[in-house]
């Protein structure tokens, strides 16, 4: 739900972060903040619950600059991840343009991720959007915790598990690093914005 | 593997959940640990170790009871409400009132009742949003006290002199209606004697976060039999372009726009046919939106929402 703006020339569109709880989405967010300084345009608001985990949402807004003779602003959202908050994660949801769904490389995670895209996919098709034509993007969190022993899901497992059909871009991330978080978000601001300029045609 | 290594390997694992906040898996892992190191006989500090891992436990019980709790719905500072009203507030609405109205409703979505309530009543003090308002204060009551505060304001509002009969009537059968589905009975003073009288077209209600959600099949088009204008009497057929429940969505080409005709916003259609895959069935609609598409491929288009209701 971009809003465009033909008279002044901008952009204004919704990248939303998706994925089980704790996966990691508040802390791609985090780690955005603190990097991407030249284009984050006001603070980072979360509101969280009980133990830093997120109630209602992160945001943070974004500006790309000038694409295309355009002024292009994007606004950053998590949704909560906790199975109990299933109302708020729609409304943070609605009129999504882009979207990044955080999946969690623990082994013991490997169900949550896969409940959690199912969810993402009702949640778009209430909205009468199509998760196959929604500007998508994966990244499969948390690589480095296999230094320490822990066990991981092999990348071409969790492919099999959650892109087989989707066949979308997926990035391996450390959010804690923030090793793959750029790399991610550019992607789906490409995807996104190629999508929202085949609906604009903004570009002459 | 030594299963000294093992257990070692088994704690650092849960370890690692713990800080991560995945308690469910991290208790796994602790409780993993125990049955092996029971699983050996002479080990050297074992008592010791079964203690300390006991109480790592006993500390993941309390953290699992404070997030389950949570606390239920925090009412937000003032700068955080007004972001969430900003943010999730979609429809452009350039009435100032109808916009109040739209904020006050998507505070209570989430969860900000009080202040939802506050902005709500003094909403309550504008003729054209008496109505609305009132029935989202209804609304905040049950989703966020109890069904007995909202039958109390109503009848507070009955005894008092802000409401005109018709519009309390309006309320009154707003209420009435939602009692009856949860198969309450109230007995609910009317303000008017006559119930025929009844303006049928009432206002498009918003909604707030306790709506029933009804499961509509996927509806793929559907007839409109008109009731007055040119095509009076005569059914049309329209594609149906989005659903998201029990909204339906259409976009009417420029072209066709006298089909519009009619159509307007809070109209009332007696007589809907809904074509799905698997069915077709009579309902009724309201038209809640008429808007001209303003960018894009289908500018100039016109997209209508109505919501159904199957009978
Ligand atoms: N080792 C490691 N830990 C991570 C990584 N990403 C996130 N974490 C940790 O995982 C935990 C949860 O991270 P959050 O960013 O809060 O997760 P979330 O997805 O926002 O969780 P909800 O708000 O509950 O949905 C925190 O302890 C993070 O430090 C990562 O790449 N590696
Ligand atoms: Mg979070």
């Amino acid at each position: 739900m971009a809003i465009f703006n033909l008279k002044k020339r901008e952009i204004e569109c919704k990248v939303v972060y998706y994925g089980p709880g704790r996966c990691g989405k508040t802390t791609n967010l985090e780690y955005i903040f603190s990097s991407y300084k030249k284009q984050v345009k006001g603070e980072m608001v979360s509101i969280n619950t009980e133990g830093d985990r997120t109630l209602f949402f992160d945001f943070l807004p974004m500006g790309l600059g000038q694409i295309r003779g355009c002024d292009v602003r994007v606004q950053l959202y998590t949704v909560p991840g906790q199975v109990k908050y299933s109302s708020t994660r729609k409304l943070v949801l609605r009129g999504v343009d882009g979207i990044v769904f955080v999946a969690d490389s623990l082994e013991v995670r490997r169900e949550k991720n896969m409940l959690s895209l199912k969810d993402l996919q009702a949640n778009l098709k209430d909205y009468g959007k199509s998760i196959f034509k929604v500007p998508l993007v994966m990244q499969y969190n948390k690589r480095d915790l296999a230094e320490q022993g822990i066990p991981l899901m092999p990348i071409e497992q969790m492919e099999r598990d959650l892109n087989r059909q989707l066949k979308v871009p997926a990035f391996e991330a450390s959010a804690v690093v923030g090793t793959g978080v750029g790399n991610t978000l550019k992607e789906c601001l490409k995807l996104t914005l190629q999508a929202l300029q085949r609906e604009f045609k903004w570009a002459k | 593997m030594d299963i000294k290594l093992r257990i070692k390997t088994v704690l650092n694992e849960a370890e690692i959940y713990r800080n991560q906040g995945l308690i469910a898996e991290a208790y796994d892992r602790y409780q993993n640990a125990v049955n092996l190191i029971n699983s050996i006989e002479k080990l050297k500090n074992k008592d010791s170790l079964l203690k300390a891992i006991h109480e790592k436990i006993l500390a993941l019980n309390y953290t699992k009871e404070k997030v389950d709790k949570g606390p239920k719905t925090p009412e937000l500072s003032k700068k955080a409400q007004d972001l969430i009203k900003n943010l999730f507030t979609f429809s452009e609405n350039k009435d100032e009132d109808a916009a109040a109205l739209e904020g006050a409703v998507t505070l209570a979505k989430f969860g900000q009742f009080d202040r939802a309530l506050s902005d709500l009543n003094a909403l309550l003090e504008k003729d054209s949003m008496r109505v609305d308002a009132a029935k989202n204060i209804l609304r905040c009551y049950m989703a966020s006290a109890s069904v007995e505060d909202a039958v109390a304001q109503y009848k507070k509002w009955y005894t008092g002199d802000l409401f005109q009969p018709q519009q309390l009537e309006t309320v009154r059968h707003y209420l009435e209606e939602i009692l009856q589905k949860r198969g309450i009975e109230a007995d609910l003073p009317s303000a008017i004697t006559v119930e025929d009288t009844l303006d049928e077209t009432l206002a498009v209600e918003d909604t707030v976060a306790e709506e029933s959600e009804e499961e509509f099949l996927d509806i793929t088009s559907i007839g409109i039999t008109f009731e007055r204008g040119a095509r009076k009497g005569k059914m049309v057929e329209l594609d149906v372009n989005f659903q998201s429940g029990n909204m339906l969505s259409l976009i009417i080409a420029k072209k066709d726009q006298d089909l519009l005709e009619g159509l307007d916003e809070g109209v009332k259609l007696k007589n809907v046919q809904f074509f799905s895959p698997i069915a077709i069935f009579n309902g009724v609609g309201t038209v809640v939106s008429k808007t001209q598409i303003k960018t894009g491929p289908k500018q100039g288009d016109y997209c209508l929402d109505i919501r159904i209701s199957s009978t």
